[in-house]
């Protein structure tokens, strides 16, 4: 195994799912960690992140970590009061995230942490905790570099690009992706046929933006949270129906694509039919895009 | 005696939402400025007021949340009127662009016609509006 490894420990979006017939797939919220030597980088701190907490705790030969989180809803920061190294004191803990300081940062994390919604406040973390600035355009921690761009989800929600051991690898657990196009087909009456050029470069101009994000990157980890059925009940909630991830991965000419932020009603059965459904579109458009489930404890090399 | 013409400021990176605007401001004969990020507008705000102010919220560099903040910080600014525009339809955005005074929160696609009439409510007739 390479020291540098891609690993799922949550990959269920909006809530948790303990269920016997999803843990095939995995009912932790969004956490993945991406290793290189020495150096731990941690996306999101959902329920995921707890495990994660629980092994770190159990080895020396690592006590500091960056955990940068897309967004703070709570799928994304539930995990936190129940990190065991935040908990410790010969850890340190680097926190990234939107905000227009490092204070806004600390003030949405120990937000969940109070009386009466939880028992002790992030005062009680004996771990070397720092804020980082968010208004950096770029990380480094170690030899993995990150930057951020914004996505399609309610609130500033980012999604990020990390490169590491050679490897790019975008992160973007919550994104709607051609919310503007369905937008406007919505709405065509609205508009004057004189305009009607204009809005179909608003469409290219979403969809370059969209691709230019991704394109070419080794790996994506990306949204594909609703069936085309519940997509057209559940538009405007900040998701992306999973033909509309695939396509876009097969546009943006991705190497591999992880199906993440899975539904947490979808049981294992019908995340498998997702994935099978990817990889007829795949076929059909003759792309050569390699696509899994992102699975609970699935550990990808880099 | 001569009318002063007010002032329509637009941030947006998307190119054809400037367009819009431009047409809209040519038939109406407003005086306009369109900037496609907020780095880019503070050559223009850094110093003056507009009549109106567009803003949109996903911009590649600074979101349009952060740039009003900064924005409101500033005398000049404090009560500039602003309405944010955006391709995101979410209550939490329009609850977060609420927070920060806007007159008006509109989600994209946004028509000529519905940007001549935010125009006339929150700065009057122009000379030129249809």
């Amino acid at each position: 195994m390479s020291d540098s490894y891609l690993r799922f420990w949550g990959v269920r979006g909006s809530y948790a799912a303990p269920h016997e017939t999803h843990l095939g797939v995995g009912g932790n919220t969004s956490c993945v960690e991406i290793r290189s030597g020495e150096h731990l980088l941690v996306c999101d701190g959902g329920t995921g992140i707890i495990s994660l907490g629980e092994e770190l705790i159990t080895q020396h030969a690592l006590r500091e970590l960056l955990v940068v989180f897309t967004h703070y809803h709570w799928d994304h920061i539930c995990g936190l009061p129940f990190f065991q190294p935040a908990f410790s004191p010969d850890w340190k803990i680097k926190f990234f995230g939107p905000g227009d300081t490092a204070q806004d940062i600390e003030q949405r994390l120990s937000d969940q942490m109070k009386a009466p919604y939880f028992p002790v406040e992030i005062g009680t973390w004996m771990a070397n905790i720092e804020y980082l600035d968010p208004r950096a355009r770029g990380l480094t921690h170690g030899p993995i570099g990150v930057s951020y761009y914004n996505v399609h989800h309610p609130g500033v929600t980012y999604g990020y690009r990390i490169h590491v051991a050679g490897k790019s690898v975008v992160y973007v657990s919550d994104n709607e992706v051609q919310f503007l196009k369905t937008s406007i087909a919505k709405r065509i009456h609205e508009f004057d046929a004189d305009e009607h050029e204009l809005l179909e470069r608003m469409v290219s101009e979403q969809r370059f933006s969209e691709v230019s994000a991704i394109e070419g990157v080794d790996i994506l980890v990306h949204d594909a949270q609703y069936t085309p059925h519940d997509y057209n009940r559940k538009r405007g909630w900040g998701h992306s129906c999973y033909v509309d991830t695939v396509n876009l991965a097969i546009d943006a000419k991705v190497g591999c694509l992880y199906l993440y932020h899975h539904d947490p009603t979808y049981d294992d059965e019908q995340v498998a039919a997702i994935h099978r459904d990817c990889l007829q579109i795949i076929h059909e458009r003759k792309s050569s895009m390699a696509c899994h489930v992102a699975r609970e404890g699935m550990k990808i090399p880099l | 005696m001569q009318t002063v013409k007010p002032i329509i400021v637009l941030v947006d990176d998307s190119a054809a939402m400037r367009a819009f605007f431009e047409q809209v401001a040519v038939e109406a004969e407003l005086l306009f400025f369109a900037y496609a990020s907020a780095e880019e507008s503070l050559s223009f705000l850094a110093t003056r007021q507009p009549s109106l102010l567009f803003l949109n919220v996903m911009m590649p560099t600074k979101d349009g949340y952060s740039f009003l903040k900064e924005l409101r910080r500033n005398d000049l600014h404090a009560t500039t009127p602003t309405v944010m525009i955006s391709s995101k339809d979410y209550a939490q955005d329009r609850t977060a662009a609420k927070e920060l005074g806007v007159l008006e929160f509109v989600a994209k696609p946004i028509s000529k016609k519905a940007i001549r009439l935010l125009i006339e409510k929150y700065v009057g007739p122009a000379s030129g509006c249809p």
